[in-house]
């Protein structure tokens, strides 16, 4: 049974300026303390599914990981009876987290709290307590399981969901599940490790600009030295009424046309697909998947304060590849979309300079592609940014007024 | 020279490559000299000890061939360097600063030494008021001796740290 965070406040804590025009979009968003613990609330434990694992991460019965949906701290968790659950990492006695490790196994001996010696099983029942005697006599274990969220698979992905009103997973990515079908096929991965690291920026900022196709070029110079280009493409915004999630797909030169800049270019191979054609998603409010060369790709966007956000970047191969594309996987991934990657460490410059002068107030904008007001755009185009923002503030309680799309 | 002089010849030799390697990771405008200071067979690696210890293969710089070594020059200089545009990118102009030591070493019967060493590097942005915690942990080196001098068959570069605490741009 799912159980749900309670809540008290009802709308932004704080007045919020946003400009008629949505193509504007205000820097108070990125530096506002209390709209910050608003948004934690409102869209991360509002109506909406976050992506928070992949089942290779956590194959074996009792495997678990451990993470955040917003500020909440959970475990992601397989049960002895192979389902996957997410529960509340915070003992239901007095709130101390459970667990402390990144991974590990709880098969044996239950997630224990160290404070009070509260146990629980992998499912998040209460087990036992320590010395429950003098308990007040309407004491039950069954009142006192770990909170769980829900949860929803899709080709392995798990999505965790601690609204009562979230629609259906597959209702809520629409034809994202397209996307996700060509970058996960059958859903068997291996999962092969995880980068974190530290952006200095909102959390906003990290997932718009993937929604932003017109900074590709501009900023990531090593396309330009390699001679890199997209051969067509597009970008669409499923689901864009409601929630606005981002399907971009582009098709790349071919490796065999670069320009040979570097003596190991197989930073650039496509071995494992009949195209070089790629997809970068979002599934809204913080979930990445993509296919970016041989690279399968998940990453978790994990707010940490307002001008900080931890993201990690997950790596996995196919559950049947040989081991020599696994090589392949394991060179080439962190090599050009991680946190000392090729074309990932500019972003998080660009994007602490944003921060950094969020300050200055005024309004951010976006015009490249905008003269289009539906999807789909152009692969180069960052319109679909609107979007995000569309659904960001259906969720926090300033939507944008009828008539204006 | 006696078998006992040889091998302090060797681990001294070994730590003054370390100090060379410093000093050039140190200087961003000498980052055309680190291949150099590895053998021809030659790896550099930075790994979270995480993942290292969970047995995963992923690492955060997998330069497993003396071509990925001298492809990291290219680049820091051509990719991130903006075409020559330097002073376009702050995170370029972040310079580095290694505290090392204390320092360990031990030959090996195969002839070459293994160094382990403390390590903390700092960043101090043109831009910022404070300086940067960029990575800690330990250097788990191989030093062979090549007909060029001694030289790291391999780097390892152990982060302490899960998550790493900045992006960075010069090898560690």
């Amino acid at each position: 049974m799912a159980s749900v965070l309670p809540r008290t406040v009802q709308g932004p804590p704080v007045p919020l300026r946003w400009p008629p025009e949505d193509n504007r979009i205000p820097r108070e968003i990125f530096t506002d303390p209390d709209l910050f613990r608003w948004e934690m609330d409102a869209v991360f434990t509002g109506p909406v599914w976050v992506l928070v694992g992949h089942e290779a991460e956590i194959p074996q019965p009792g495997d678990y990981k451990t993470l955040s949906v917003g500020a909440v701290p959970v475990i992601v968790v397989r049960g002895a009876d192979g389902q996957v659950r997410v529960l509340v990492n915070a003992c239901a006695h007095r709130g101390a987290r459970v667990v402390e490790g990144p991974r590990g196994n709880v098969l044996k001996g239950g997630f224990r709290c160290i404070y009070h010696m509260w146990t629980y099983a992998p499912d998040g029942s209460l087990l036992g307590v320590s010395l429950p005697d003098d308990f007040p006599v309407e004491f039950r274990k069954e009142d006192y399981g770990l909170p769980r969220a829900r949860v929803a698979l899709y080709k392995g992905l798990i999505f965790a969901s601690f609204h009562e009103q979230t629609p259906p997973l597959e209702e809520y990515l629409a034809e994202l599940t397209q996307g996700m079908d060509r970058v996960l096929g059958d859903g068997r991965l291996r999962y092969l490790g995880s980068i974190k690291v530290i952006f200095r920026t909102n959390w906003k900022l990290y997932v718009e600009n993937i929604y932003d196709g017109y900074h590709v070029t501009a900023l990531h110079t090593g396309f330009q030295v390699v001679r890199l280009r997209s051969h067509g493409g597009q970008r669409l915004v499923p689901n864009y009424e409601r929630n606005g999630h981002l399907w971009g797909q582009s098709r790349s030169t071919r490796r065999e046309e670069l320009q040979p800049v570097l003596r190991d270019m197989s930073l650039f191979d496509v071995r494992t697909k009949p195209t070089t054609d790629h997809n970068m998603m979002v599934v809204f409010p913080s979930g990445v998947v993509t296919d970016y060369f041989d690279t399968i790709q998940l990453r978790y966007v994990l707010p940490l304060a307002v001008d900080q956000t931890l993201i990690e970047f997950t790596f996995f191969a196919r559950a049947d590849d040989p081991e020599d594309v696994v090589r392949h996987r394991v060179r080439q991934g962190p090599a050009v979309l991680g946190p000392a990657g090729a074309i990932t460490l500019e972003d998080a410059a660009a994007l602490e300079r944003v921060q950094q002068s969020s300050v200055a107030r005024g309004d951010n904008v976006i015009l490249k592609g905008t003269p289009k007001r539906f999807p789909p755009y152009r692969h180069v185009d960052e319109a679909p940014i609107r979007h995000f923002y569309q659904a960001y503030r259906r969720l926090i309680g300033v939507p944008v007024e009828e008539g204006t799309p | 020279m006696n078998n006992a002089d040889d091998l302090s010849v060797r681990e001294q030799a070994a730590r003054e490559l370390l100090a060379r390697y410093v000093r050039v990771v140190d200087d961003p405008d000498r980052v055309e000299e680190w291949p150099d200071l590895f053998a021809d067979q030659a790896e550099y690696r930075v790994v979270t000890r995480e993942n290292l210890e969970a047995g995963l293969p992923i690492s955060v710089v997998c330069d497993d061939t003396k071509d990925r070594i001298m492809d990291r020059v290219t680049v820091i200089r051509e990719f991130w360097g903006a075409g020559g545009r330097l002073e376009d990118r702050h995170y370029n102009q972040v310079r580095p600063r290694h505290v090392v030591g204390p320092v360990w070493t031990e030959p090996q019967e195969d002839g070459t030494v293994r160094v382990v060493a403390n390590f903390v590097v700092w960043g101090t942005p043109t831009t910022d008021p404070a300086p940067r915690l960029l990575a800690l942990g330990e250097y788990r080196d191989v030093v062979e001796f090549t007909a060029r001098g001694p030289r790291f068959r391999s780097k390892w570069v152990v982060l302490d740290t899960p998550v790493l605490q900045d992006v960075f741009v010069y090898p560690l």
